[in-house]
């Protein structure tokens, strides 16, 4: 294997799971951007995510059935579509129950943190009751293979999904909040809440639409995640921990800067590992999070933030 | 106020801590509801001694299926012991969840070291907890016999209480390496350990085989992962065309699906840690498909010689088949059983360690006799392949190295 092969092949591997991390990280950011609020039960969202991918996926797909073609193609879709709506009503769930009833009374931001941990907490344990504590694969949805060579390095279908799949949602996302009307008055609640509110914007929808949309970027990134890394109840945490970085390596708060921040961090992570050690992949990326921020303590994009819904 | 990432930071740690808390309190639980399972087969007849026989092993957590399988070879013995074996006494089993962490091992021993009424352990199942939990046990003369952990060095450390009924990986390892060299016939082996106990003294003892050999090979180590893909593209630069894994199912799951993914055409290997049908879920029928598995453990489902146990196991086990040290956990509890047996109502943890040395008898893994340091006497290396989605035995070590 050449050095230029090896270098590609690790670039695309770093990019493939820095795509998801970013698909986690717009979740958190979003969800900071509005509240101004760390939403560490982010990472049982993405967990319940692809839980909901992975059945919808196991209830069409027979045992030991490899299906091809449109057939692999629609079923994907249908995974992530169910992982998506998945995630979103667990986020939905989740602002309902553990973040609505405290900013109605007011809550100090203190509660709003041991409230999250609580749910993630009571998200996790229970997926861990209902959906056993083995890990369970995602069913063979296509026949993997090499689709295409890169500079020497082999792609195969699965990367190809992810990424195409990452992409699309990244973009998506980009244009919802950069030029619809709806992202629009997610950016005026995130500048300032209260002017937003007497401006005629829907403060309380915004937060709800925020959430969902995060819950379905994250459901979906769940969802690919397990077709590589199998799904369990405490998947979550390890992804959660890295988007939380990605999000605020990228600056946190800005959509763009959660994309970039995820790429990179995959890609320091794919290098490092390879290059030291395996084991030593987090201290490497971490080490490269706290030198980003003691230059830009905002992260790479980011900006200063308005006054917190 | 502006983004200052600052703030949240130590909020993620302590997020980390209380993860952990958290997965205590359910297998916590976990034990609990086993406690309450086993109770239910106690026949409290008034004036009936019991003795109580302790279990240490995972019953939770991502390996648990091991432990799940010994419990049940436990459960298995204990069972017709009770119901055909005409004792005195009547034995119940305490389990103990250590989840297969050392960190968890002390204290699931203490759990039943405080317990007066058990009399022995079969257990721990995995290696590291058993290098934590055995101070504890050899302290109190209790004894415990592990029907599966093969870490070489546990019969080297003074433990005055240790048996086990497992040959430990040296035996294996110079197995594995055997089969390497004659039949994979492979030029170069990419030795990877999971930094376990169990995995650095497997992968070392792969090591010294693949050395006397003549076979070259990379020694690697990585901590359990979800994300081989990095470790899979370090394989294959290494040029490796054979890749033995020390480690346990639910990872050498996640590295066989990496290695696939990666087009890896070499041989994939892993030990005993390995042996179970929940690698073929996990990495999938198709990837796992061709690996190879060594393992100092021959399948029960397939020995005309341990039908009898099959069958009583499925009756014990609700339909149930044997699995990976399932056997070896019925021939440990039989192995005290015996000796409980010889001491009659007046057994204690005293008289039980005495006598446990001079055990003899025929289980249905092996012959059950013990070297001075705890070992148990030989032992034959099988090899087994997954084929068309199913474990099977190709055969011991050295009948499949022969011409």
């Amino acid at each position: 294997m050449g050095s230029a092969e090896q270098i590609s092949q690790l670039t695309i591997d770093g990019l493939m799971v820095g795509a998801l991390y970013a698909v986690i990280a717009l979740g958190y950011t979003l969800v900071y951007g509005v509240l101004q609020l760390i939403n560490f039960a982010h990472s049982e969202v993405f967990m319940l995510g692809a839980f909901g991918g992975l059945f919808a996926s196991r209830a069409l797909v027979p045992a030991g059935a490899t299906p091809s073609g449109l057939t692999s193609a629609g079923l994907v879709l249908f995974g992530l579509v169910a992982g998506a709506l998945a995630g979103a009503a667990a986020a939905y769930a989740l602002e309902r129950c553990a973040y609505r009833p405290l900013r109605r009374r007011g809550a100090p931001r203190l509660a709003y943190l041991i409230s999250a941990i609580g749910a993630s907490l009571f998200a996790f344990n229970l997926a861990g009751k209902e959906f056993g504590r083995q890990s369970i694969p995602v069913p063979d949805l296509f026949t993997n293979g090499t689709v295409v060579t890169v500079l020497g390095a082999e792609i195969s279908t699965q990367s190809l999904v992810i990424a195409c799949t990452a992409l699309a949602m990244l973009l998506a996302v980009d244009h919802l909040v950069a030029g619809t009307r709806l992202g629009q008055s997610v950016r005026a609640v995130a500048q300032d809440a209260e002017c937003a509110g007497l401006m005629g914007v829907d403060v309380q929808k915004v937060i709800v639409v925020t959430f969902v949309l995060g819950g379905l970027l994250a459901g979906a990134g769940g969802f690919l995640y397990a077709m590589t890394f199998n799904a369990s109840y405490t998947m979550g945490f390890v992804p959660g921990i890295k988007a939380f970085t990605a999000a605020v390596l990228g600056g946190i708060g800005n959509v763009r800067g959660a994309v970039l921040g995820g790429l990179l961090l995959g890609l320091v992570e794919s290098f490092g590992g390879y290059l030291f050690d395996a084991s030593y992949k987090n201290v490497i990326a971490f080490t490269v999070l706290v030198l980003v921020l003691l230059v830009r303590p905002s992260g790479l994009l980011g900006t200063r933030l308005g006054r917190p819904a | 106020m502006t983004g200052s990432p600052r703030t949240p930071r130590p909020r993620t740690r302590r997020a980390g801590v209380l993860r952990p808390v958290a997965g205590v309190v359910a297998g916590l639980a976990m034990v609990g509801a086993a406690l309450t399972a086993c109770g239910g087969g106690d026949s409290n007849e008034a004036g009936t001694k019991e003795f109580l026989i302790g279990f240490q092993g995972p019953l939770s957590g991502e390996n648990q299926q091991l432990g799940i399988n010994a419990y049940n070879g436990v459960l298995t013995a204990v069972d017709l012991a009770n119901r055909t074996g005409g004792l005195p006494f009547t034995l119940r089993i305490v389990a103990s969840d250590d989840q297969g962490v050392p960190e968890q091992g002390p204290t699931a021993a203490q759990k039943l070291i405080d317990n007066p009424d058990v009399v022995a352990v079969v257990g721990p199942v995995f290696s590291a907890p058993t290098k934590a939990s055995e101070p504890l046990y050899s302290q109190t003369g209790l004894l415990s016999v592990s029907p599966s952990a093969t870490a070489p060095a546990l019969t080297d450390l003074g433990f005055t209480s240790f048996y086990r009924v497992i040959a430990p990986d040296t035996v294996q390892g110079a197995g594995a390496a055997e089969y390497l060299a004659k039949v994979v016939k492979a030029k170069r082996v990419y030795s990877l350990d999971d930094r376990s106990e169990y995995g650095t003294g497997l992968s070392g003892a792969v090591e010294r085989g693949l050395k006397q050999a003549g076979v070259a090979y990379t020694h690697d180590g990585i901590n359990p992962t979800k994300d081989y893909t990095s470790q899979a593209t370090k394989i294959m630069a290494d040029g490796a065309d054979a890749v033995y894994y020390s480690g346990y199912y639910s990872d050498f799951a996640l590295l066989t699906k990496a290695l696939r993914s990666k087009g890896y055409d070499g041989a994939i290997l892993s030990g005993d840690g390995s042996n179970d049908d929940q690698y073929i879920r996990q990495a999938g029928a198709a990837n796992a498909e061709g690996t190879l598995i060594t393992c100092p453990c021959s399948d029960a489902n397939t020995d005309p010689a341990a039908t009898g146990f099959v069958s009583e196991y499925k009756k014990v086990n609700s339909g149930l088949k044997p699995g990976t040290y399932s056997g070896e956990a019925y021939d440990a509890t039989n192995a005290i059983i015996s000796v409980l047996r010889k001491l009659g109502t007046g057994a204690s943890r005293e008289s039980v360690l005495a006598d446990f040395g001079s055990v003899d008898f025929p289980g249905v893994t092996k012959r059950i006799r013990f070297e001075r340091n705890g070992d148990v006497q030989g032992s034959t290396v099988y090899v087994y392949q997954v084929k068309d989605g199913q474990r099977v035995v190709l055969g011991p070590v050295s009948s499949l190295v022969k011409p």
